[in-house]
Parts: C-alpha cells; structure tokens; sequence
C-alpha cells in the first residue's frame, strides 16, 4: 500500500473568543512546565555518560592480532590511518624483517569507524568514549606505542556515571549507574 | 570590516544607519541597503541583502555559497565508499536520508539491491533523522520569532532521536549508516520497545508544541499570510518538500518515485493549501506525525522479523566465520576489505530521495574505475533558497526571520 496525499487545512481562525483561549492554554502550558520542569542537563565533570556498548569513539589497536593487510588505512575516508615501516622480530623463527603497522593521526580522524569495520581480525576497537584531552596537536599523531593503548580518560576518574533512559513520560531520563554490582 | 565602511562610505553615505553586527548605507532618496549576515543569530552561514523603503523591503537577494566545500570535485579523487561521509557533511542531522541516493545509485551501477531487512533498518534511521531535522528547524524557527521556549523544547526533544539513532549507529550525527548492498548494523536488543516509548511520548509532545507555539495566537499573528508561494510560483521556482507541500503541490519522491519499503508501509502526505509561513509550520507538524506512524510500522516489522544478513550476498556469502560470529553476537556487519578496492562497473545511475527539507537528486557516473567520473547533486535548500529573491519583496523588516524560519534553509546542504 503506497503512500496517499491527504487534503489538510490549517485550523480556522477563529474570533476573539478563540484568541482568548489560544493565550489561556499558551500560558497554562507554561505555568504547568514551570512549576514541573523536564530537565535532564549533564553536569559535566561531575557527571559523565557511560555510552552503550558499540558507540564509536576512540580506536586502539591490538598489535598480536594485526596481519599488516593495510585494509584500515586503505578505507580511511580522512586518511587519518596510516601505515609505518617497523622492524618486526617473529617470535617463532626468530627472524627479524620490516612490516607494516597503522597508526592514527587524531587531528584527521572523523570516527567513521570505517577501519574497525574493514579489518579481518577484529585488530582494532572502539573505547566507549570521546572525551579525551591531548596537550598539544603533534601528540595527537600517535604513534606505534600509543595506538596500543587506550586513551587516558580523566572524566571517569573525576565524575559519576550516569546513562540516558528513553522514557514515555519525560522523553529522555538520567539514571545514575551505581557501582559495578548494580550493574549485573 | 570598519576599513571597508571607511572607503566606500564617503561617496555613498555607508555608517547612515547604525544596526548591530550589520552593513548598511544609503542608496537613494528613502533607499537603504542592509546586509543581513552571515553571521546572523539564527542558523548562519547566508547572507540576504535587502533593499528597504522606509519599512518595507523592496528588493531581497539571497547570497549563498559562504560554506561551499567542493565536495562534488573532491568526490572524483575519493574511492567510492569515502563518497559516503563525505556527502553525508551536507546535513550532518539528516545524515542518513542524503547519503541514501548516493548508496542506491552505486547499488544500481553495481546491478545489486540491498536485503528486505537492511531496507527497513534504512527506512527506520532515514525517519529518525527526519524527525531530528524537522525539530531542529523548529527551534530555529523558535528563536528567530524571539520565542525562546519553542528553542529549548524541540531541541531537547530531537535529543530522544538522536540518542536512539546514537544507540543504533554509534555515532550521534555522522552515522555513515548505509553501504553499498546494506547497512553497517542491525538494531540493538531492547531498541524497538524504546523507539515505541519514543513515539508515544512524540505524539503528547506535538500537542504541547499546538499550545505554546502553533496555536499561539501571538505566533499567528506573525505568520499568518506571511511569505505566501503560490502555487504556481512554487512549482517554477523547483521549490521541493514540505515548503511545496504547503503551496498545494501533491509531490513527494516517497509516494510519486518509492524508493526502500516506501511502497509498502501504510503511511500519509499531508498536502496545505495556504502556502504561507503558518501553513508550512503545519506541514512540518503534520509531517512528524507521518513520520511516527511509518516509525511504528518498521518496528512491529523488526519485531516479527529474525536476524537475517544485512549486507547483499555478494558481499556476505564470502564472509569468513569470524564475520558471521561477530554478526550474530552484536548485530554489527562487518564490511569485506572489498568495500576499500571496490571497482563499479562503468555507466551512469541517477537516483533521488526525500529529505527532511525536499528531494536530493544524485547523478553518479562511473568509468569503471575505483573512483567516480562526475558526481552531480542537487539538494533541497539549493532550490528552497531562490525562493527569498521572490516572496520577501513586498513584507516588512520583521516578516523577514519568520520567512527565513519557516522555510527551513539549511546552508551546508545548499552549498555543497
């Protein structure tokens, strides 16, 4: 069944008694939200959102599981992934040659998460979160090291966890996350 | 700024009217000419120059192109699938509905078509944006009027849409949701139930907005008879959307080209007679409310539905395990390193879709290689912004942000 357009009209105009009504509810509406307000700010570094599994923030690499294919850096829409020559030492054979490593340059990244997608042995992931601070720009071009680990994230440290609940009534709700056994 | 008043302004009496944060000098006998932007307190990034007559404004002429980004040339130096959050930067609220057209033109030079499945999860992200649009735009508009209320409410309300497709995508904004033969990923446990509540508390809140703002007799006043297209003026000018809507035009690209399941659900086009500013916040309105109702439809259909794959079987049937593990686990599709080489065959698609502001049109052509020959877009606020140039001649000085407003002109999507 395709949609069907449907003929509406805006509704009339009414006289002044219409008029008076229109100001009444105006008002009474918002009399009715002042006194019972729907608010549900973050308070930032006292409180932070833990994300839902899946958000896609900052990527981490895991070394041991990467093949050195050069999908992630090929998909990059920002070309933010790159790849490195680094010496490699197999630790089976003891053999040491060059290979190619990726590594992010924050300053492009756009958290497409093309790469995560791409790569063929899940080598890289996403950490839940986004708000990390780097000091300056050249550090936000990681590099082998780096990539390995995951971002300092200071806001875990300074505030509680809370998480956004759709509701019916209020639209969105803040419910605070309690320790880690309340969790499960 | 002040250097360029300082030259020009000793033949032509610029400086004669003082105004905040606005050019303006006199061009005649009662003749005034002022610069509305492009940084002005609404939504920015245009500039409208008008011509006024003691109050009245004589002349308007919209000045556009103020965040071009040559997206379309940079396009042709991109592998295909960086083509997708590269359009998607037009309108980063409506993501999902602006890049739709790009997706299903490969798909067609590719000779593929997505699953059932990832045709509904498309649908389900593409009226989730479109509601997040439509609010936005009301709070634009809100606060154009000085209504400060109707700022605060549809933004925090358009964050329940944003946080659902958030939890279904993993990024806010940017979602870069569909690729080429599907979708990136399945809906999360519990997510229909929570899109239900969403909608439910959607509808209440319509009627909240009838009360403080649409039915608002102060903000009547202000709109009614405001900026009429009529409808011969609107089909003309290729005005698209909810703005021909309002004029009377029965067109939208869901009912008269259906794309996805469009032609499957069960859902309404509002047409308005009026054509004024008044009538075209009833159609963003009415809109919403259409959009719910196909919301609702998608979510029984994923309710009845099992997981299936959600990427075409070209790219799924090759999949190794670990894809398939992962798939089954968190709903996540993983893309095949084919999606970085891809090579389209060589030919030419045209492909459209309707945004939240009108019908996006793409042009794609290939010639065979790993990156477009030309990509042609023509987008909503593109056609929707000529439409100053004609209907604001004629209103007052404080007709023209509700003009501005209820057209709903978003000035990346224009520029490109």
């Amino acid at each position: 069944m395709p949609a069907k357009p449907v003929n509406k009209q805006v509704p009339s105009k009414g006289g002044i008694f219409s008029k008076f009504k229109g100001n009444i509810e105006a008002i009474a509406i918002g009399v009715k939200f002042f006194f019972n307000p729907q608010r549900f700010t973050l308070i930032y570094p006292k409180e932070y959102i833990k994300l839902k599994e899946g958000y896609r923030g900052f990527i981490v690499l895991r070394k041991d599981k990467c093949i050195n294919c050069g999908s992630c850096a090929r998909i990059c829409p920002a070309a933010a992934m790159r790849l490195i020559r680094l010496p490699f030492t197999d630790p089976k054979t003891g053999k040491t040659r060059m290979k190619l490593w990726p590594v992010i340059n924050y300053n492009r990244c756009i958290f497409c998460g093309y790469c995560v997608d791409v790569c063929p042995t899940e080598a890289l992931y996403h950490v839940p979160y986004h708000d990390v601070v780097y000091e300056t720009m050249d550090i936000m071009d990681l590099d082998l090291e780096m990539f390995q680990k995951e971002p300092e994230w200071d806001t875990e440290k300074l505030g509680l966890p809370v998480k956004y609940v759709v509701d019916e009534k209020m639209g969105l709700i803040k419910v605070k996350i309690k320790e880690e056994g309340e969790k499960q | 700024m002040s250097g360029i008043i300082r030259t020009q302004g000793a033949q032509v009496g610029f400086n004669d009217l003082k105004l905040p944060g606005m050019w303006s000098r006199k061009i005649g006998k009662d003749l005034y000419e002022i610069f509305i932007g492009p940084q002005h307190p609404g939504s920015g990034h245009m500039r409208i120059v008008i011509r006024i007559d003691g109050d009245v404004i004589v002349e308007a002429d919209p000045d556009m192109g103020y965040v071009h980004r040559t997206m379309e040339k940079l396009s042709e130096v991109r592998t295909w699938i960086k083509g997708i959050p590269l359009f998607e930067r037009m309108a980063i609220h409506d993501a999902c509905n602006v890049t739709l057209p790009y997706v299903r033109a490969v798909e067609k030079l590719m000779d593929i078509e997505a699953p059932e499945r990832a045709k509904y999860l498309r649908v389900l992200l593409c009226e989730i944006n479109r509601i997040a649009a439509f609010l936005y735009g009301f709070g634009i508009f809100g606060v154009f009027l000085g209504h400060s209320t109707m700022y605060m409410w549809p933004f925090g309300d358009r964050e329940v849409w944003v946080e659902l497709a958030e939890w279904l995508t993993g990024a806010r904004l940017t979602h870069s949701y569909p690729v080429f033969g599907g979708v990136r990923r399945d809906v999360p446990a519990g997510f229909t139930d929570a899109l239900r509540k969403a909608i439910r508390y959607m509808r209440k809140r319509l009627e909240d907005y009838r009360k403080i703002f649409v039915d608002n007799p102060v903000i009547r006043a202000r709109l009614e008879d405001v900026g009429v297209i009529p409808k011969n003026l609107a089909i003309e000018l290729g005005i698209t959307g909810p703005n021909l809507r309002a004029s009377g035009v029965k067109y939208d690209v869901r009912l008269n080209h259906p794309y996805e399941v469009y032609d499957q659900l069960d859902f309404e086009i509002p047409v308005f007679q009026e054509g004024d500013a008044y009538a075209r916040v009833w159609q963003r309105v009415e809109e919403i409310k259409q959009s719910l109702n196909i919301l609702e439809q998608v979510a029984d259909w994923l309710d009845k539905h099992p997981r299936t794959p959600i990427l075409h079987d070209k790219f799924w049937k090759t999949a190794p395990p670990l894809y398939k593990k992962i798939f089954e686990e968190t709903g996540r599709a993983k893309l095949g390193a084919v999606y970085a080489i891809m090579k389209v065959p060589a030919g030419k698609a045209y492909e459209r879709a309707e945004t939240a502001r009108g019908e996006i049109s793409y042009y794609v052509e290939s010639n065979g290689g790993n990156k477009p020959y030309r990509i042609r877009i023509h987008s909503a606020s593109a056609r929707n912004a000529l439409v100053y140039k004609y209907i604001v001649p004629g209103h007052r000085v404080m007709d023209l942000p509700a003009i501005y407003g209820s057209i709903d002109y978003f000035p990346p999507e224009a520029d490109r």
